[in-house]
């Protein structure tokens, strides 16, 4: 979510003219969480897959309600209905998965292809890109989902989508951003001047040697956002709907019960919330700092 | 569109103006096309309790005044906009626009508020960090920045309420109730204080202004200046701090209004975000179309702002680098 | 189970003959008046005038602002109200009421308080049944057949044909002919239906921008000033916060406390719970279509697998009564002799092996290489924890018997689609508003299947629809009695429904609050005797 008017393309070279430059170990280190953090979000989709789990997320214990942790072999506790918070924290990252997805590839697709088209060919087209980023921007994000949800009707999906299509712009501003400032180094020139073809440099070039990093930070981003927002969509009861567990859903069921002293119900989903955005966002930043830092020299 | 390197502020104005109204009619095409599309009959939120049959739900749309084909009732909805009649409210029969204007004040005041907030956060760890280079104590902070801006805001709200009664005793609700007791008006700002922290964009407020910060402390005359000894503080706070500080609470309107949404329903705020909620439930069309137009309004009206600051801090812009996004 | 599908809007009620008459003079009873009563409300009413709205939080408004003809008093009993007296000819078809003539309208602003009289009656009922105006009473009214001015003070309502327990109905309130601007019709778009004016003890004075409604004692209430001077209905978007308000003095009453925070609030002595009858019932709905569900045993079956004692105390702290028919428990129609069914699973599991049912390779039932799996289709509310909770230990309990239930929730306005208008489903959690003369035609009856009507599961059995009839047309209570009585046991053995419980809803309130007598559905019928001691009025 990197994207202030136009000057992204330049947050590489900056970092790197800076004086002040913030030490490479700190990156390293900030990739290391970060990855850790993707690893055991994988391994806790392998394990939800073949459900590994310590119980079954949808077994229901009508006399065990709301257990405090570590209560009848419930390492998290149990939740407003008896089931085991640990399992359904488990499985609660598969109901990001797919919808996230939809998101991120909405989201890079469109938005590569209008950062593309703005930052190679200016004129009308920058115009009309630009034009289209605004009109997107020009909606609260939230705003937008309730209308779509009125419109509709509630369903993840569809809250992906508009998330999708709300991150183009931040998309296509990177894009175009990066292409501008390739094209200020006069790399593309010299592209032409070696004989390559337009599209050759577009593609290969420009995209895959030089934006790749950009969309996987992207990327990334996209999927802390796409929990963030089903979060707050779960408050307002628009979420991941029962008995399908997701990180929201078991965070609003458990703040239900906060004012009564009952805190880990909530606490437990709002942590691990908590530490894989965290993670996603240094995994970010840290990558930035390797990676933009190298491809701008 | 290239317009000469120095530009009156008036015609800035007048040309930002332009653009806004030109997104403001694009806006209003997205939400029509949307509603357009749904599936379903907005009217039956009036019909329910007294289900009747088809014939006369049909009766009563034309009672109710709607044409049929898509671009007259987008037009004739356009025009109402313009003259600020924003239809009446399915579920209570109030006028659209009298309603979000007796509650668009309080969200304004949360979600200003809030910035200020978020600007009192993210301003000094990001000055301490460019200027002092990363140190222990800045680092923590930029980390706690981080960790506040990944939680959900309305755990962060019942957290924050739970922590207020049980420290101080006190219930913190809206400020119309909490400024009944003297004792307790300052915890009023509680709302304000949790979505400033957790509206999720600290984080980014406080790497935007480092980085600018940072680039700007790293231009070469800044430096030979710092070198001779020149106060270049005038500068930097103008080219590194206010002019990236507008264009990130410009680019961040959007997301405070969303996290107003979740915030004035966890404390009783009452504001558009709650109506967008309750229409949004209730499938009343009109209002949340019309908060959909005034949110969009105040976001363009934000950017308005960035550039007219840009522009008056900086007169001799040019387009080239931050230029008018879009006037190459 | 905020929502209700509202079949009647008042409660059973029983006739009494005579008529009392209570004098206009302000309330000598030595209590004293003052202070202001804050209390929440989880929503937002939509509209405030008797007529259009539909939802609970404006019905408890309009119980402060208006009155009807006759009232309800705290034994359940009719008494006069704007009506002093009433006679009914002997065909029973024609209702005369002697209106009060010491009542006025609250004063609009600007302007004098007029008389109440005569005109007003055949107005409210003019505009009440005209086809413009949408509202939910009007099948409430259908059996009216005309209402005539007789003078000033006397109208006469004549009934189509002669019913029992119509005086109850008489309760609709009244609304002032020189109110709404329309003189035919009411719609949302009246300024009326913001700003209302009643004969009631309260008016309505302001909303503020947080919608909160204020309203005031009316000095010239024809049973004498109410005691508190304002009430001001403050509206919660999050229930949490609601009871943490009560708990912490920014409010002073609560009218609906979350089941889930009842224990917090006993255990604290500075507030009273006071329990009423939710009046309503849950209930598991089947869809008889589905030839599965078409077999009683199955039904059956599954009404054995559930364990309603169980979720009753986990869910609701065991508020509330179990029942096993469609009538309200206690009320003359329930049938005490037919018990509900035990929890017994084995019981369950004989029954579907009984109808052919066998287990199949992965536990779900089969039969016919069919698979016992059922769709439960469930309306979404932000607030939908108690739902949630019932619907899922539903699908649990049926999974220990080998039955495969997938549960949706949908949006409220998709649900009543698919289940009123589609009926794509299979099984449906929902509840009714208990008739208030016991009329369960609409929902059993074999004529009421069909779109948008109310017997959305198919339910067809000729004795039912026979006795349903019977019982409509009979004026002879004991035989009604007789009669309601079979059907309940009918209802119980045949299981369209698995019929769940009726509540009990507590309200909340501080203790400085004295005198609280809460009307079950409309809440606040008594508002004007409560009052506050003058050492907490502050």
């Amino acid at each position: 979510m990197k994207r202030y008017s136009q000057t992204t393309g330049e947050v590489g070279e900056s970092s790197d003219l800076s004086p002040w430059k913030t030490a490479d170990a700190l990156d390293l280190v900030y990739v290391g969480y970060g990855l850790l953090i993707v690893v055991l979000v994988l391994v806790s989709y392998v394990l939800g897959a073949f459900t590994w789990l310590p119980y079954d997320p949808e077994q229901i214990r009508v006399d065990l309600l709301n257990a405090p942790p570590g209560s009848a072999g419930h390492l998290l506790g149990t939740d407003f209905l008896g089931r085991d918070i640990l399992s359904r924290l488990i499985v609660g990252i598969q109901a990001y998965f797919l919808p996230g997805l939809l998101a991120i590839v909405i989201s890079l697709l469109l938005g590569t292809t209008l950062g593309a088209l703005a930052g190679y060919r200016s004129g009308e087209v920058e115009t009309l890109v630009t034009y289209f980023n605004n009109l997107v921007d020009s909606f609260p994000r939230l705003v937008l989902i309730l209308l779509v949800i009125a419109a509709f009707k509630p369903g993840i999906y569809y809250i992906m989508v508009v998330v999708g299509v709300t991150g183009v712009p931040a998309v296509a501003s990177l894009i175009a951003g990066k292409i501008e400032f390739l094209a200020q180094k006069n790399f593309i020139e010299a592209a032409h001047v070696l004989g390559l073809p337009s599209r050759v440099i577009l593609l290969k070039h420009i995209l895959w040697h030089h934006c790749m990093p950009l969309l996987v930070i992207q990327a990334t981003i996209g999927m802390g956002e796409a929990i963030l927002i089903e979060t707050s969509l779960s408050y307002l009861g628009f979420g991941v709907q029962e008995p399908t567990p997701s990180w929201g859903n078991m965070v609003q069921a458990g703040a239900n019960y906060f004012f009564q002293g009952k805190f880990w119900p909530s606490t437990a989903p709002a942590l691990s919330i908590l530490f894989t955005i965290l993670g996603f966002h240094l995994l970010g930043d840290g990558l930035n700092g390797i990676l933009e830092g190298s491809a701008g020299k | 569109m290239k317009l000469a390197a120095t530009k009156p502020i008036t015609l800035v104005l007048a040309r930002e103006l332009a653009l806004a109204a030109l997104l403001l009619v694009g806006v209003s095409f997205v939400v029509f096309v949307i509603l357009y599309l749904s599936p379903g009959d907005p009217f039956s939120v009036l019909l329910e309790g007294q289900i009747s049959n088809h014939a006369a739900r049909a009766g009563l749309r034309e009672a109710l005044g709607v044409p049929r084909t898509w671009y007259v009732q987008y037009l004739s909805w356009l025009g109402n906009l313009l003259q600020g009649n924003f239809g009446t409210s399915i579920r209570t029969g109030l006028p659209v626009f009298g309603e979000i204007a007796r509650v668009a004040l309080s969200t304004l005041y949360l979600t200003l508020g809030s910035m200020l907030v978020t600007l009192l956060i993210a301003v000094p760890i990001a000055l301490h960090s460019s200027v002092r280079g990363t140190t222990a104590l800045n680092w923590l902070l930029t980390m706690l920045a981080y960790v506040v801006s990944a939680l959900p805001v309305f755990w962060l709200g019942y957290v924050a309420v739970y922590v207020f009664i049980h420290q101080f005793g006190v219930f913190p609700l809206t400020a119309r109730i909490a400024a009944s007791s003297e004792r307790t008006w300052p915890f009023s700002l509680l709302p304000i204080f949790v979505l400033g922290i957790g509206n999720g964009t600290v984080s980014e407020v406080v790497r935007h202004l480092r980085e600018e910060m940072s680039r700007v402390m790293g231009e070469d005359y800044i430096r030979t200046a710092r070198a001779k000894g020149a106060s270049v503080w005038r500068h930097a706070f103008k080219e590194g701090l206010l002019i990236p500080m507008t264009e990130i609470i410009a680019s961040k309107i959007p997301f405070i209004l969303g996290g107003a949404v979740i915030v004035e329903q966890v404390f009783n705020w009452p504001g558009m975000g709650r109506m967008a909620w309750q229409a949004a439930q209730d499938r009343d069309f009109p209002v949340i179309m019309g908060i959909a137009m005034i949110a969009a309004t105040l976001v363009r009206l934000g950017s308005l702002l960035q550039r007219v600051v840009y522009v008056a801090v900086n007169p001799r812009a040019s387009n080239e680098r931050r230029g008018a996004a879009w006037a190459e | 189970m905020k929502r209700i599908l509202i079949v009647g809007l008042s409660i059973l009620a029983i006739v009494v003959g005579t008529s009392l008459m209570s004098p206009a003079a302000p309330k000598n009873d030595g209590r004293p008046d003052g202070g202001t009563l804050g209390y929440g409300e989880y929503g937002r009413p939509s509209t405030l005038d008797p007529i259009t709205s539909n939802e609970m939080i404006s019905l408890r408004i309009t119980e402060l602002v208006f009155n009807g003809l006759v009232g309800i008093d705290e034994k359940q009993q009719i008494v006069p109200e704007l009506a002093e007296r009433w006679e009914v000819s002997k065909d029973g078809r024609a209702y005369t009421f002697f209106l009060r003539k010491d009542v006025t309208w609250h004063p609009k602003e600007g302007e004098d308080s007029k008389p109440f009289t005569a005109d007003d009656v055949v107005f409210t009922y003019n505009i009440m049944m005209h086809p413009r105006t949408i509202t939910p009473l009007k099948v409430r009214y259908e059996f009216i057949d005309k209402v005539e001015k007789l003078n000033d003070y006397t109208v006469q309502f004549t009934l189509k044909r002669p019913i029992l327990n119509a005086l109850a109905k008489f309760s609709f309130k009244v609304l002032p002919k020189h109110g709404p601007s329309n003189p035919l019709y009411l719609t949302r778009e009246d300024p009326f239906v913001q700003h209302p004016i009643g004969t009631g003890p309260y008016i309505l004075k302001t909303i503020t921008t947080d919608r909160e409604i204020v309203l005031v004692a009316n000095e010239n209430y024809f049973k004498g000033r109410p005691h508190i001077n304002k009430f001001i209905s403050k509206p919660f978007a999050d229930q949490n916060i609601m009871t943490q308000a009560l708990m912490f003095n920014a409010i002073d009453m609560v009218v609906l406390v979350n089941p889930r925070d009842i224990p917090e609030l006993q255990g604290d002595k500075r507030f009273i719970l006071q329990p009423y009858n939710a009046l309503s019932y849950g209930f598991f709905g089947y869809n008889l279509r589905n030839p599965l569900l078409a077999d009683k045993r199955v039904r059956k079956a599954f009404t054995y697998a559930v364990n309603r004692q169980e979720m009753l105390d986990s869910f609701f702290n065991g508020q509330g009564t179990i029942i096993s028919g469609p009538f309200a428990p206690g009320s003359w129609a329930y049938n005490l002799d037919v018990q509900p069914l035990p929890f017994d699973p084995q019981k369950a599991i004989a029954l579907l092996r009984e109808a052919g049912f066998n287990p199949g390779p992965d536990g779900v039932m089969q039969k016919d290489g069919k698979k016992l799996t059922l769709s439960l289709k469930v309306p979404i509310e932000k607030e939908s924890e108690a739902v949630k909770r019932v619907v899922l230990a539903f699908q649990n309990y049926l999974k220990n018997i080998g039955a495969a239930v997938k549960v949706e929730f949908k949006e409220w306005q998709a649900w009543k689609e698919s289940v009123f208008l589609e009926h794509d489903f299979d099984i449906v959690f929902a509840s009714w508003v208990f008739d208030d003369s016991a009329d369960i035609s609409s929902l059993f009856h074999s004529a009421e299947i069909g779109s948008w009507k109310n017997n959305f599961g198919a339910y067809s059995n000729p004795e039912v629809d026979g006795l349903i009839v019977e019982s409509k047309l009979t004026l002879d209570h004991e035989k009604r009695r007789t009669i309601n009585r079979k059907l309940h046991a009918i209802l119980s053995d045949e299981a369209p429904y698995t019929f769940l419980w009726t509540l009990t809803n507590y309200s909340g309130h501080h203790k400085k609050l004295r005198r609280v007598a809460i009307h079950p559905y409309k809440f606040f019928s008594f508002a004007d005797e409560w009052f506050i001691p003058v050492a907490d009025q502050k």
